[in-house]
């Protein structure tokens, strides 16, 4: 089986139905992008993979597991990493405290052995701030460690997200719309970057973007949604030719 | 036995209309602003006394009295909003800086009064010579006759108002996304200041109905508790919820006195009120928003 | 040493064992508790009695009173934890009602009205003075650990901190019992340094008034919440002004606070005390200590 595998999911809010019937596979390595206009439902997919909605109908495995029933905390802590669409960093916190979270709802130590300052506290927090470190190194942040992240400019705290997300050790990191506000050269350094940590931290990468450079430059394979309906699924060339794509996106033509 | 329990009934829905008046002042506040305003407590307060100089001191007729007062608390909350929420308002501040501001002046206000007046307690005088009316063996009093009409008749006004006029209609918007309201033309702070005014209004006829009804201290604002667990039991920000909430929560006290003593029925409410959230936290009409990612 | 002077430092200290254990739950964890003085009176109470009507010994019934807190902590936090943050605080306010509901009516057994007299004076003031000193040094141990960093992040942004694996209810219960604990910690010095207790010394205006000091001192700063304690318990006394006028005083400030400054007088800002360089123990440096403060030092 897939890595990730989400088969029939749908979801409705009231009586709009944002995302009807999906399906998508994911593999260990691999890049898998969704795309399509805008509302055609692609964040709901990440929020009911990441199990910020409930699973009403259709199933998800990660990992040969069923997760469809899971919490959202209990989905993170699984290997479910996300980045979000409005970038919802902890403004209160520091870069590396940002990236801290991830580690923290691992019981390294108790509350008490925190409060006495323990060894195994002590011991605990060097874990977690090298392995933040480690991530900040990754996405190139080290040096901003200590500043807030609403000092930093808009593509860094992307970055940090990322990093934020790494730090969970997932197995599947969704990020959503990686490449907003980027310029060409921003892209194709983000594309780098991106196939850079795929191979090197042996995820499943899932992108929703607009950027179709990046789409088409990352992507192994690409879902295309619209209204909520996957309308294709393809290579990046068979995705570049189909006409039911060129329609969505840019309605039909007159002759 | 059967005429008890209908007595106890009447007291029931008769206390439960007092707090309906709070309830939808706080409930109005709510729904347009988005927060709760434990301010509201203090405006009662102070209402409570303007109410005791226009009908007792001055000896204006009941129903002048009332007007007046309700004045009196439309300019109070028209103040209220100045000195502890203009300034978050400006820097967009967090909801929690709203809420503590307002317990903050309601304590103030409460204490500004204990200073002025003292802890000795004041009466208004009653508004109906002859309160009472005898239905066979029932005693209904015209005092809470009066307020029944008034707080289903301001409801009803109010209803009018949110949903037939253009004020209304921006008082929809701005509680439904301040900043598009914004964008669309619509002055929120004229908006703001016209929700505290009406809400003041409410506390300030709650305030002299209530210190009509029970002896004017300080610390009456302190009811406004009940007009909060009314309104969540109602579903926040609810207004026609906000009146089943207290008239329930009316009929809940007068039993729960009954039935334990008066003394042991804060404890019983916290219980029930728990279990009610429990159950059912949207309250009786609210709804649910679900926070998308 | 003055009689006086030595009981304002007494109350002071107690005070501030009350506002530094609202700080993790009020100020960290951003729930809003308007009936943690409940818990103060709960340990002031269980201690109080089993001292008075059973005769136990102080250690005992201190470790009773703690411990009974953090079971009703648990009882009350279960449900309460659960519901939106408005209703969380509404239920809190009711708990100190109800609390004091209670004790009023079991007369026969807590004196009711007529308060529990003849607590033996057991709270010596190096007592109090080293338990508020240590619990200042225990929360600020909270605040630098991993528990501390969940706080600020679910108080930030709860779904954000769900999605970075954290269980947020489970979070909640536990800052909610370790904060009661420590309220009913102050509770029992209380009841022994007071030796009377009364069910309306621990209303929701105790309750208010420490979050107004927690908010004075700036809601995230424990160095604030320090000092505004100081300050606001000690200014009005220097002043000699009565009740009602010193609760005056506390909510103007509070307000000018709120209008101009928001995040208190400290702000951020915290004392850092490097007590690790001068122990020469453990890591190198501040930044493996966990949570940082801000950007600037």
């Amino acid at each position: 089986m897939a890595l990730l595998k989400v088969e029939n999911v749908s979801k409705k809010f009231g009586g709009v139905c944002a995302v009807d019937g999906f399906s998508m596979e994911v593999d260990k390595g691999e890049v898998v992008g969704i795309i399509g206009p805008n509302g055609a439902g692609k964040t709901t997919i990440f929020n009911l993979i990441s199990k910020v909605y409930e699973t009403e109908c259709g199933r998800i495995w990660l990992d040969g597991v069923d997760i469809s029933d899971y919490t959202q905390e209990q989905a993170a802590r699984s290997g479910i990493g996300r980045t979000f669409q409005n970038i919802r960093l902890f403004n209160s916190l520091n870069v590396s405290d940002n990236v801290k979270v991830s580690c923290d709802y691992k019981p390294r130590y108790t509350l008490i052995e925190a409060i006495l300052s323990l060894p195994r506290a002590i011991r605990g927090k060097r874990e977690t701030h090298e392995e933040a470190m480690a991530c900040l190194r990754a996405v190139g942040l080290e040096k901003y460690a200590d500043e807030k992240p609403s000092n930093l400019p808009y593509g860094m705290q992307r970055r940090l997200e990322i990093a934020r997300a790494l730090a969970l050790k997932p197995k599947v990191l969704m990020l959503d719309e990686p490449a907003a506000g980027l310029n060409p050269e921003e892209c194709a350094e983000l594309v780098r970057f991106l196939k850079d940590i795929t191979q090197k931290f042996e995820l499943a990468l899932v992108i929703i973007e607009h950027h179709m450079d990046v789409v088409m430059n990352l992507c192994n394979r690409i879902y295309v949604l619209d209204f909520g309906k996957n309308i294709a699924v393809g290579t990046p060339e068979e995705i570049q030719n189909n006409p039911k794509v060129l329609a969505a996106y840019l309605g039909e033509e007159d002759d | 036995m059967f005429l008890f329990y209908l007595q106890q009934l009447i007291n029931g829905v008769s206390r439960g209309a007092v707090y309906a008046l709070i309830a939808v002042g706080f409930a109005l506040i709510f729904s347009v602003l988005k927060f709760s305003n434990f301010a509201h407590g203090g405006l009662i307060s102070v209402a409570a006394y303007a109410g005791y100089y226009f009908s007792t001191k001055f000896n204006f007729p009941p129903v002048l009295a009332i007007l007046c007062t309700a004045l009196i608390g439309g300019i109070m909350g028209i103040i209220l909003n100045f000195i502890a929420f203009y300034n978050l308002q400006r820097k967009n501040s967090p909801n929690i800086f709203y809420f503590v501001s307002s317990i903050t002046c309601g304590i103030l206000f409460m204490n500004i009064l204990t200073l002025l007046f003292g802890t000795t307690f004041y009466a208004i005088k009653p508004f109906f010579k002859n309160n009472i009316i005898r239905l066979g063996n029932l005693i209904i009093l015209k005092m809470d006759i009066m307020i029944l009409a008034l707080t289903f008749g301001i409801l009803a006004a109010l209803m009018l108002l949110i949903n037939k006029t253009k004020m209304g209609l921006a008082l929809r918007l701005v509680a439904i996304d301040k900043e598009t309201a914004m964008l669309m033309g619509v002055n929120s702070s004229v908006v703001i200041a016209v929700t505290f005014s009406i809400a003041g209004a409410l506390a300030g006829i709650s305030g002299i109905l209530l210190g009509a009804n029970f002896t004017i201290d300080p610390f009456l604002g302190n009811m406004v508790v009940k007009g909060f667990i009314a309104s969540v039991i109602g579903g926040l920000g609810s207004l026609p919820g906000a009146i089943i909430g207290a008239i329930m929560l009316g009929v809940m006290e007068v039993v729960f006195t009954v039935l334990v003593g008066d003394i042991l029925s804060p404890a019983v409410i916290f219980v029930m009120a728990l279990v009610f959230l429990l159950i059912r936290p949207q309250g009786i009409s609210g709804h649910f928003v679900t926070e998308k990612a | 040493m003055n009689d006086y002077i030595a009981s304002l430092i007494q109350t002071t200290c107690i005070s501030m064992i009350g506002v530094v254990s609202i700080f993790p739950l009020t100020g960290m964890t951003g729930l809003f508790s308007f009936g943690q003085a409940a818990y103060m009176a709960v340990g002031a109470y269980v201690s109080g009695l089993l001292a008075v009507k059973l005769g136990m010994p102080f250690w005992i019934c201190l470790l009773l009173g703690v411990l009974s807190c953090g079971i009703l902590a648990i009882i009350i936090g279960f449900p309460t934890l659960k519901l939106r943050k408005d209703y969380f605080s509404l239920m809190s306010l009711c708990l100190g009602e109800a609390v004091t509901a209670v004790l009023n009516k079991f007369g026969t057994v807590t004196g009711g009205a007529a308060g529990l007299s003849n607590i033996p004076k057991k709270s010596t003031m190096p007592m109090i003075i080293i338990s508020a000193i240590a619990t200042v040094v225990l929360v600020a141990l909270f605040k630098n650990s991993r528990f501390g960093r969940m706080s600020l992040a679910i108080k930030a942004d709860e779904l954000a901190a769900k999605s970075f694996g954290i269980n947020v209810f489970a979070h909640k219960m536990k800052v909610y019992i370790f904060t009661s604990m420590i309220a009913g910690y102050a509770g029992v010095l209380y009841a022994f340094y007071l030796t009377y207790l009364d069910p309306n010394l621990f209303g929701w205006t105790r309750s208010s008034e420490w979050v107004i000091f927690l908010f004075f001192g700036g809601v995230n700063s424990l160095t604030g919440s320090v000092l505004s304690t100081i300050i606001l318990t000690v200014l009005p006394e220097v002043l000699r002004f009565a009740s009602s006028a010193r609760i005056v005083m506390y909510t103007v400030l509070i307000l000018l606070v709120i209008n101009f400054k928001p995040n208190g007088l400290m702000g951020e800002k915290e004392l850092r005390i490097p007590i690790r360089r001068l122990l020469k123990s453990g890591p190198n440096g501040g930044e493996a200590d966990g949570v940082a403060q801000g950007g600037k030092r």
